[in-house]
């Protein structure tokens, strides 16, 4: 019985460890409210050539993959 | 690339970089598309996806890892973020898929 116990208070932990894992690791991302069929917010921002590059001049001509990164000169 | 290209696309680099840093970024890494400099954070904070940094005890706050597929008019497709994010082949494969026809 005792053993049972034992087996069945070590499951539930494992199980709790579990979710607070889960919990930590969806905190750690910056999640945007954006959801797919959203209009993407338009924006105008400096490109590495000082010239200005706006995100709706590509509506109805390209597709764009917005890629964020962190910081350049490093590793992603 | 040349996959993208095909496909319609251009990919656009967004970071908090000064334009001169993404410039030398842009030459060290070789890439052929823009990398865009978001100095005073506003298409961050639109995007929702500021993320806290601590260097040595100091509070920072820099860009999530996202990658997001914007279609020809203008809405989001896709949405990957993390360290996921820094492979492209899913963002590749879904505008590879919009490019096709629609039957």
């Amino acid at each position: 019985m005792k053993r049972i116990v034992t087996a069945v208070v070590g499951l539930l932990l494992l199980m709790l460890a579990g979710q607070f894992s889960a919990t930590a690791q969806e905190d750690a991302i910056a999640k945007t409210n954006l959801k797919v069929g959203d209009v993407a917010p338009d924006f105008t921002l400096l490109a590495n050539d000082w010239q200005p590059v706006k995100l709706s001049d590509f509506r109805g001509k390209k597709n764009v993959i917005l890629a964020f990164y962190v910081l350049a000169f490093t590793d992603g | 690339m040349a996959k993208l290209e095909a496909s319609d696309t251009v990919v656009l680099g967004i970071s908090l970089d000064s334009p001169a840093a993404n410039a030398a970024f842009a030459k060290q890494i070789a890439v052929t598309f823009p990398l865009l400099s978001d100095m005073n954070r506003k298409v961050l904070t639109a995007y929702g996806i500021l993320k806290p940094y601590d260097v040595k005890g100091d509070k920072y706050e820099w860009a999530e890892r996202t990658t997001i597929v914007v279609d020809k008019e203008g809405k989001i497709q896709h949405v990957e973020q993390g360290n996921g994010a820094v492979n492209p082949n899913s963002a590749v494969a879904i505008c590879t898929d919009l490019h096709k026809p629609k039957s």
